[in-house]
C-alpha cells in the first residue's frame, strides 16, 4: 500500500466516524492525582478533563513529566496508593465512575473493557511465560472459553497483528522476540479481549524508527476494525498527526489546549503547543538552529501562581503571571488555556497570529 | 597499487542447502536453558553425582546388603570395643553390640536424606508464601510478617529445636516430628529472600501489564512473581537440605533427635562417642564421612545451580 492510499483511507474513515458521532465513552472530569512524597505533594494530574466518544481517537500530548502517563495509569487505577492519592474528580467510563468501583468489578473492566499497551515492550512481557500463555491468561479472564478456545483466540489475535506463523510463536518466550514483535504481542493481548477502549502509552517510543510506523499503522488498523476508542499518549506530534482525530495538549498536570488535529496542529491557540510544533525538525528549516522551548518544566513543589507556562512563554505579560486562565471555549470541542484567547486581549492575539504566519513563511 | 578488482562472486546470504535458523531453533524456556548450563558445570556434576550416589545407596543399599539392621548380631568372639574394618565387615563393627557399621550407615542415610529434603521443602513452601505476600502487599502486612520473622530469627534456634523435640517426643521424637520441627523453623531465611526478590520484581512492567489485563493479585503473585523468583529459591532450598542434615545430625548426636528405632546418621555418631577414646575410629568415621559426602555434594550442586540459573554468569 502506498502512502497516499493510507492517507486517504484514514481521512475517509475519520470522516465517517465523525459523521456518526458516538456517545461519550470515557469522560474524565477534573481528575486530580497527587503523590505524597518526602518533600511534599506532587500534583501530577491537577484538574484534567477530556472525553472520548465511542470509536473516537484522542491523543494526550505533552513533554516528559506533564502528567500524561499518570492520567492513563489513573484511568486503569494502576497508581500505587499510597504514595498516590485520587484527590478529586471522576472517570466516567460507559456510565460508571471507575474511581468508585470495587477491585473485583475493576478487574473485569481492566483488560476486558479497557486494554492498555505499554511503552516498553522489552519489559512488559513476563520473561518466564510463553507468549501464548500470556495472551491466554487475559482471554481466559474475560471470555467464557476453555483452554483450547483461548489458544485459538490467542493464535487468531497474533495472526491479526501480522505475526507470521502464529502457531509456533505462541510457544515462544519473550526473549526470543524483537522489540517490534513484542509490541505486536502486546497489541494482540490488548485486542484479544475486544475492549471498548485501547490506551496506548507511548507505544512507539522504545522502538526503532522503521518499526514505529508499522506499529502505529497496526494500532490504527486494529482500532478501526474493532471499533474500539483509542487514547494515545505521546510526546511525538508527528505520531499525533498520523494517528488520531482529536488532541488534548497537557502541561504541568493540566490540559492546556484541545481540538481536532487540524485545528491544534495548524492553528495552535496556546503558545506552548506552538512551541512544541516549532521544535519539530523539518526539511524547511534545514541549516537553521533547532528551536526549543526555553527553560524547563516548573518544579512541582514551586508552581508559578499564574499561568504555569508563563515563565517560559515568549508572549507572556502581567496578566499571565497574576492569574491562571480557565480553559477558554473557542468552539465545540475547541478550548485553550491562554489569556490570548480572552476577548479583552484580542489585539495581542492578532499580534501572536501575525508572528506565527511570519515565522512560517 | 593493487588493481581494481571487478565484481566478486559473493556467496548467497543463505546457501540453499543450509537450514533457515529461525525455523530450526527450538524454543527453550528458562528451565531448559538452565539445564543446559548445569550440564556444562563441572563442579555441579561432581556434586550431583556425590549427592545422588548417596541417594541411590540409601535407597537400594539396604535391599542388597546381607546384614539385617534390626537384628543384634551374635558374634563368635565378643569384643566390647568393636572390631576394625575387615573383609566380612568393610566398615568395621561397633562397640558393645558389635553391629556392622556399613549396614548401619546404609540404612540410616535414607532417613537423614528424607528429613533434609522434606524439611527444606516445607521451609521453602512456607517461606515463599510468607515472603511473597509480604513483598507484594508491603505496608502493614509486610511489617507484621517480617517482624515475626525477625523475632523467630533472634531465638537461638538450636535450643528451641532441642526443647521442642523434648517437649513433643519426650526425648525420642519420630523422624516425622523432627522433620516438621526443622521445616517450621527453616522458612525464615527463605521468607526474607523471597520478600527481597518480590519487592524488586513487583515494580516490573509486566506486573503492571498483567494488572492492566485484569489479573488478580493472587494470580500475579503465584503465576508471575514467584516463577520469576524461583532461581534464588531453588538455590537456597538446595543448600538448606545440607543445613537440615547437619542440624539433624547434631540434634541426634546430642540425644534429642530421632529415637534410636528409626535411626539417622547422627544417632550412630552419638553411640560412637564413648568408644572413640579406645581407638574405635571406624564407628565415627564412616557415618561422619557419609554426612560430609552428602553435604559437600549438595553444596557443589547448589553452587552449580546458582551459576546455571543466573543469566548473567558465564559458563
Amino acid at each position: 500500500m502506498t502512502e497516499a492510499t493510507v492517507e486517504t483511507t484514514a481521512t475517509s474513515a475519520a470522516r465517517e466516524r465523525r459523521a456518526g458521532v458516538g456517545d461519550v465513552l470515557l469522560d474524565v472530569r477534573d481528575l486530580r492525582t497527587y503523590f505524597h512524597v518526602m518533600d511534599g505533594t506532587v500534583k501530577a494530574v491537577d484538574g484534567v478533563s477530556f472525553s472520548i466518544r465511542k470509536g473516537g481517537r484522542l491523543a494526550l500530548v505533552g513533554e516528559s513529566g506533564c502528567g500524561k502517563s499518570v492520567t492513563a495509569l489513573s484511568i486503569m487505577q494502576l497508581i500505587d496508593i499510597p504514595p498516590g492519592e485520587f484527590a478529586g474528580g471522576e472517570i466516567i467510563f460507559d456510565g460508571v465512575d471507575l474511581l468508585k468501583l470495587k477491585t473485583s468489578a475493576l478487574r473485569k473492566i481492566r483488560g476486558g473493557e479497557i486494554a492498555m499497551i505499554f511503552q516498553e515492550p522489552m519489559t512488559s512481557l513476563n520473561p518466564v511465560m510463553s507468549v501464548g500463555d500470556q495472551i491466554m491468561e487475559a482471554v481466559l479472564l474475560h471470555h467464557k472459553v476453555d483452554k483450547k478456545g483461548a489458544l485459538a483466540i490467542a493464535t487468531q489475535a497474533l495472526r491479526d497483528v501480522g505475526v507470521a506463523d502464529p502457531t509456533r510463536r505462541v510457544r515462544q518466550y519473550p526473549h526470543e522476540l524483537s522489540g517490534g514483535m513484542r509490541q505486536r504481542i502486546m497489541i494482540a493481548m490488548a485486542l484479544s479481549c475486544d475492549p471498548k477502549l485501547i490506551i496506548a502509552d507511548e507505544p512507539t517510543t522504545a522502538l526503532d524508527v522503521t518499526i514505529q510506523r508499522q506499529i502505529l499503522e497496526l494500532i490504527k488498523a486494529v482500532q478501526e476494525r474493532t471499533g474500539a476508542a483509542l487514547l494515545l499518549i505521546t510526546h511525538d506530534l508527528g505520531v499525533v498527526a498520523e494517528t488520531v482525530d482529536d488532541v488534548a495538549v497537557m502541561y504541568a498536570g493540566r490540559v492546556v489546549e484541545t481540538g481536532t488535529v487540524e485545528e491544534v496542529l495548524l492553528h495552535p491557540k496556546m503558545p506552548y503547543t506552538r512551541g512544541l510544533l516549532e521544535s519539530i525538525p523539518s526539511q524547511a528549516k534545514r541549516g537553521q538552529r533547532l528551536s526549543a522551548i526555553k527553560g524547563s518544566v516548573p518544579n512541582p513543589f514551586r508552581m508559578p501562581n499564574g499561568c504555569k507556562f508563563e515563565p517560559r512563554c515568549p508572549y507572556a505579560w502581567e496578566t499571565c503571571s497574576e492569574s491562571e486562565p480557565e480553559l477558554i471555549q473557542l468552539g465545540p470541542d475547541r478550548t485553550a488555556r491562554c489569556w490570548l484567547n480572552d476577548k479583552r486581549f484580542h489585539d495581542r492575539l492578532a499580534e501572536y497570529e501575525a508572528s506565527m504566519s511570519g515565522g512560517r513563511a | 597499487m593493487a588493481e581494481i578488482i571487478g565484481p566478486i562472486d559473493l556467496p548467497p546470504a543463505t546457501p540453499a542447502d543450509q537450514p533457515d535458523y529461525d525455523v530450526q531453533l527450538e524454543s527453550l524456556n528458562q528451565w531448559q536453558i538452565a539445564w543446559r548450563r548445569f550440564k556444562r558445570h563441572r563442579m555441579a556434576l561432581i556434586g550431583s553425582s556425590m549427592f545422588f550416589g548417596m541417594v541411590i545407596i540409601g535407597l537400594i543399599g539396604p535391599l542388597i546388603f546381607q546384614y539385617d539392621p534390626y537384628k543384634i548380631p551374635v558374634p563368635e568372639v565378643r569384643v566390647n570395643a568393636g572390631r576394625p574394618p575387615s573383609l566380612a565387615h568393610l566398615f568395621g563393627e561397633t562397640g558393645r553390640l558389635q553391629r556392622d557399621v556399613l549396614t548401619l550407615v546404609i540404612n540410616r542415610i535414607r532417613y537423614s536424606l528424607l528429613i533434609g529434603v522434606i524439611a527444606s521443602a516445607i521451609g521453602a513452601i512456607v517461606g515463599t508464601i510468607v515472603g511473597g505476600v509480604a513483598g507484594f502487599f508491603g505496608g502493614w502486612t509486610d511489617t507484621i510478617l517480617m517482624r515475626i520473622v525477625d523475632a523467630l530469627l533472634s531465638l537461638p534456634l538450636l535450643f528451641v529445636i532441642l526443647a521442642f523435640s523434648q517437649f513433643i517426643g519426650q526425648g525420642a521424637a519420630s523422624w516425622v516430628t523432627i522433620t516438621i520441627i526443622f521445616g517450621l523453623f527453616g522458612w525464615l531465611g527463605i521468607a526474607r529472600l523471597v520478600r527481597a526478590v518480590i519487592l524488586s520484581l513487583r515494580e516490573a512492567d509486566y506486573v503492571d501489564a498483567a494488572r492492566a489485563a485484569g489479573v488478580s493479585d493472587r494470580r500475579i503473585i503465584f503465576r508471575h512473581l514467584i516463577p520469576n523468583s524461583l532461581s534464588p529459591i531453588i538455590v537456597a532450598t538446595t543448600l538448606g537440605v545440607a543445613g537440615v542434615i547437619i542440624g539433624e545430625a547434631f540434634v541426634s548426636f546430642l540425644g534429642f533427635g530421632v529415637d534410636p528405632l528409626t535411626p539417622t546418621l547422627g544417632n550412630i555418631l552419638s553411640g560412637s562417642l564413648e568408644f572413640i577414646s579406645q581407638g574405635n575410629w571406624w564407628w565415627a568415621f564412616f557415618p561422619g564421612a557419609s554426612i560430609v559426602v552428602i553435604v559437600l555434594g549438595i553444596n557443589f550442586m547448589g553452587d552449580g545451580l546458582r551459576d546455571a540459573l543466573d543469566p548473567r554468569s558465564k559458563i
